[in-house]
């Protein structure tokens, strides 16, 4: 069972992507966290094997909880799904050697990309 | 055509294609088609007492509004706006979660907060992807706050968009309709005139990139 943390402010948001993970991964146990904050704590509790995370979150923001995890793992498997489409965002984002970044909306051929990078880096 | 004159087109083509990606976005997410009209770009004076915001505005709102709405700062400072009218917004979120659509039903103004969280996201969604092409386009890094949602009617609204700090703003709004829903929304960028040598700048850069 892969075990994915999902970080997002939005419950709308999280639906998305969980209904879509599901629907292209078998063997997938999700996790949900309402912002960074919450996503570090879920993060130490469960230590998942994927974390999917938001940037512009209250209480601690995207980028912070991946300096956070990074920080106590470097090799953490991190995947950026944001709205926010500024190139220099997206090259500070991809600093932190995450596993990919990806805009919102979530949909079906981003989620496939998702579940294939999860598939590629399970074992690794 | 002068200087201003050329000024005032690339800053209205930013922002069209800025609309265009977004309008893009908003046919993904609803599965319908965006129909948009022609953006347009105006500054304001906030002491002058005639001045109406909903004068300038392409479609006329008469019930209550609701608003989404993102601030931004560093190298340019204002707000974003996207504005529904709420009577439409159940029919709105249906579309968006891809459930059938019972228009009938829908013109309640009793909304869940799963109703304004779905709201939130979207405008989220289509907000940052208006203000992130154009800073893109512009090269100019914004920051961003949490995104809001709000119902106003529009004498609150027009108060809310008149920051107390700016006397001018510069102000950038499209209206767009979403195909065979009779939803009619607008985006309102409004901008903090200091902002503007900044702006103002960068379309210089591009003015003499292309009209070398």
């Amino acid at each position: 069972m892969v075990k994915v943390l999902i970080v997002d402010d939005s419950i709308f948001s999280q639906k998305v992507s969980a209904n879509l993970i599901r629907k292209y991964m078998n063997n997938v146990e999700l996790t949900f966290a309402n912002n960074g904050e919450e996503g570090i704590e879920r993060y130490e509790e469960i230590k998942p094997d994927f974390i999917i995370t938001d940037l512009l979150m209250p209480k601690l923001s995207g980028q912070e909880l991946i300096r956070s995890i990074k920080a106590q793992d470097k090799s953490a498997k991190i995947i950026v799904v944001s709205a926010d489409i500024q190139k220099n965002i997206r090259e500070e984002v991809e600093a932190y050697n995450v596993l990919a970044f990806l805009n919102k909306p979530l949909q079906d051929e981003k989620a496939q990309i998702i579940c294939n990078l999860i598939r590629e880096n399970m074992n690794e | 055509m002068n200087k201003s004159s050329i000024r005032y087109d690339i800053l209205k083509e930013v922002f069209n294609i800025s609309a265009g990606k977004a309008a893009n976005l908003l046919s993904e997410i609803t599965g319908k088609k965006i129909i948009l009209k022609i953006p347009d770009v105006t500054i304001l004076d906030r002491t002058k007492s005639n001045i109406e915001l909903t004068d300038y505005l392409p479609i006329k709102f008469s019930g209550a509004l609701m608003v989404s709405t993102i601030s931004f700062k560093e190298n340019l400072a204002g707000k974003a706006n996207l504005i529904f009218p709420a009577e439409k917004m159940k029919t709105f979120i249906q579309l968006c979660l891809n459930e059938e659509v019972y228009d009938e039903d829908n013109l309640s103004l009793d909304f869940t907060d799963i109703d304004f969280d779905v709201i939130r996201e979207i405008g989220n969604i289509i907000l940052n992807c208006i203000l992130g092409e154009t800073s893109n386009l512009l090269d100019i890094k914004l920051q961003y706050s949490l995104p809001e949602v709000k119902v106003y009617n529009q004498i609150t609204f027009t108060k809310a968009i008149y920051e107390k700090e700016y006397q001018h703003i510069l102000v950038l709004f499209i209206t767009f309709i979403i195909d065979n829903t009779e939803i009619e929304g607008t985006i309102i960028v409004d901008l903090a005139l200091q902002s503007l040598n900044e702006l103002l700048r960068k379309i210089d850069l591009i003015e003499a990139d292309t009209y070398v």
